[in-house]
């Protein structure tokens, strides 16, 4: 199993993040105790030059880590045929009690390397390195998540064995038992539509209201958050149904298969992308008023809301056209 | 205008031919004023005024611009200050072969993405300021060391800097064109603009247009 090309990428790619990241904490702690801007003294001028590489240095691991989500996802998916039992990355990542703890890790280190980007973004853009301290605190908060998902991911792997018997989708969402799984996939179509339209449609507005007044930033990222909650319940509770043409087939994982044109890709990657950039316009909020960063982070903000307007609404558009051109009928039928 | 607080550059640092250029300078720079930074070679004055010119980095102490320190900053805003706020003429004057004097004097201006037909504009102007006007189109291979000089200067002033640098203006040119080269330094100024410039040349630091000498050796202010 470990010679599987996307298992090798992924270990590669874990290991390389791991051992930058671990150099990036090292540096990151020596600038937490020794960070004087106003000191022009060697050791600081040293510092002020190598966070800029340590900052490409990171933001280059950090877009490996989103494309790692990816490829986790893709490669459990393609290998499902490998395991008995198995019919879709549901049944792969069961294989053993790693799978599902690595895939919610990595979307965890996701949305932080997301927010590390947006301050790390906005620091570059101030003349007096305005948010190096605190980047550098969150990067130091990261580490121990990309060092466990790294772990995990490795005794995943490991411990991947065509012998065992896997479950497959319907008895996860499907089953007697009462796990989160199954009270998502009980809850009653209607008012779970009801449910998600009028969130995702509040994010949407807290994102048009950002556009127009400027203003509710935190909001923006909330509604982002809840919209992100809202649209994963909705994909297992109806979402799923209309696509499949299915009314009992829940799973959030075999959107993402050929036989449903990949939809799911087109569902997941907007959903993600829209949610870290709501979230990013949050955290630019309590920066809008330091003086370097007064003109540029009210930009930015308003560009990242834009970027997750645009998403969230191709997503929702996504979901009533998915749910148009289904045969299945829920309600009214 | 312009401060500089223990300024050190050491080059090759750590290794067996490391060098110290600069100790502990430290020099404040008035506004609208020709100052010239006078030494003997390898005292210090260009690297001191590539300092000073945002084209390298100190290895200690700190610069300031209007009060705002720069010696930190990075390539992103560096680029932005070199553009808008410095404008440099070389002792080889560096113009580019190939092209025309024009075309030379434009090229600073090209990365703000102002209107061509306005900047050429600006820019023969700037070369009839010079008295080359007749030479706009002219490749600069065939202009003479006064001429080249000349156009190294209007290429140095498109961007409308507040401080021209200039290192050893003088030191490829003869005795008439050195005095023309005084006159248009005594033109900028009172234009408003700030000359730091260095040199050896008696011509230069003895004239009436210099408010300041500053006197360098191994690397310190005399």
């Amino acid at each position: 199993m470990l010679l599987n090309p996307a298992i090798i990428a992924l270990l590669i790619a874990s290991l390389v993040s791991l051992l930058m990241i671990g150099w990036s904490s090292l540096f990151g702690w020596q600038v937490l105790r020794n960070w004087d801007i106003r000191s022009g003294s060697e050791g600081q001028l040293i510092l002020e030059r190598r966070t800029y590489l340590v900052s490409t240095l990171l933001s280059f691991v950090f877009a490996v880590q989103a494309i790692s989500l990816l490829l986790f996802i893709f490669n459990a998916e393609q290998m499902s045929s490998l395991f008995v039992g198995a019919m879709c990355a549901v049944g792969t990542l069961n294989v053993n009690p790693y799978g599902m703890p690595t895939l919610l890790i990595k979307i965890v280190v996701f949305f932080l390397a997301a927010i590390w980007l947006v301050i790390n973004q906005l620091d570059t853009r101030g003349y007096d390195y305005p948010l190096t301290r605190h980047k550098y605190r969150l990067l130091l908060a990261i580490t121990p998540f990309v060092a466990l998902e790294a772990y995990l991911q490795l005794q995943y792997f490991l411990g991947l064995d065509a012998d065992v018997i896997t479950s497959c989708c319907g008895s996860l969402f499907g089953g007697e038992r009462e796990t989160l799984a199954t009270e998502l996939a009980g809850l009653p179509p209607l008012p779970a539509m009801f449910g998600f339209y009028i969130i995702i449609g509040l994010t949407i507005a807290s994102a048009l209201w950002y556009q127009r007044r400027r203003t509710g930033g935190y909001l923006l990222a909330g509604m982002s958050a809840l919209g992100f909650a809202a649209s994963i319940v909705a994909i297992v509770s109806f979402l799923s149904l209309y696509i499949y043409e299915h009314p009992h087939h829940h799973c959030p994982f075999c959107v993402l298969q050929g036989e449903y044109h990949f939809q799911g890709y087109l569902l997941y990657i907007p959903l993600f992308a829209a949610t870290a950039l709501g979230l990013g316009v949050g955290v630019i909020q309590p920066f809008k008023q330091v003086a370097s960063l007064r003109e540029v982070a009210p930009v930015m903000a308003r560009r990242l809301g834009l970027a997750a307007l645009a998403l969230f609404l191709f997503f929702t558009l996504w979901t009533i056209l998915a749910i148009w051109n289904s045969n299945l009928r829920l309600i009214g039928a | 205008m312009i401060e500089l607080r223990a300024i050190r550059k050491v080059f090759n640092q750590g290794r067996h031919n490391e060098f110290c250029a600069l100790h502990d300078v430290d020099l404040s720079i008035g506004e609208n004023q020709v100052t010239v930074l006078r030494g003997p070679s390898g005292s210090g004055k260009t690297t001191l005024l590539s300092i000073i010119g945002c084209l390298s980095r100190p290895t200690s102490g700190r610069v300031s611009l209007q009060q705002r320190d720069i010696s930190g900053f990075s390539e992103r805003f560096l680029t932005d200050i070199r553009r808008h706020t410095f404008g440099f003429v070389f002792q080889q004057f560096n113009l580019i072969k190939g092209i025309s004097v024009l075309e030379n004097v434009m090229t600073p201006a090209y990365p703000l993405g102002l209107d061509y037909a306005e900047l050429r504009q600006r820019a023969l102007a700037l070369l009839e300021q010079m008295q080359l006007g007749h030479r706009a189109s002219a490749p600069v291979e065939w202009l003479s060391g006064g001429e080249a000089q000349r156009a190294a200067i209007a290429r140095a002033l498109i961007n409308d800097p507040q401080v021209i640098i200039a290192d050893e203006p003088t030191a490829n040119l003869d005795t008439h064109l050195s005095k023309r080269f005084l006159e248009i330094a005594e033109r900028l100024r009172e234009r408003g603009k700030t000359l730091l410039l260095t040199s050896h040349d008696p011509l230069v630091c003895e004239s009436a247009v210099v408010d300041r000498v500053v006197e360098m050796r191994d690397g310190r202010l005399v």
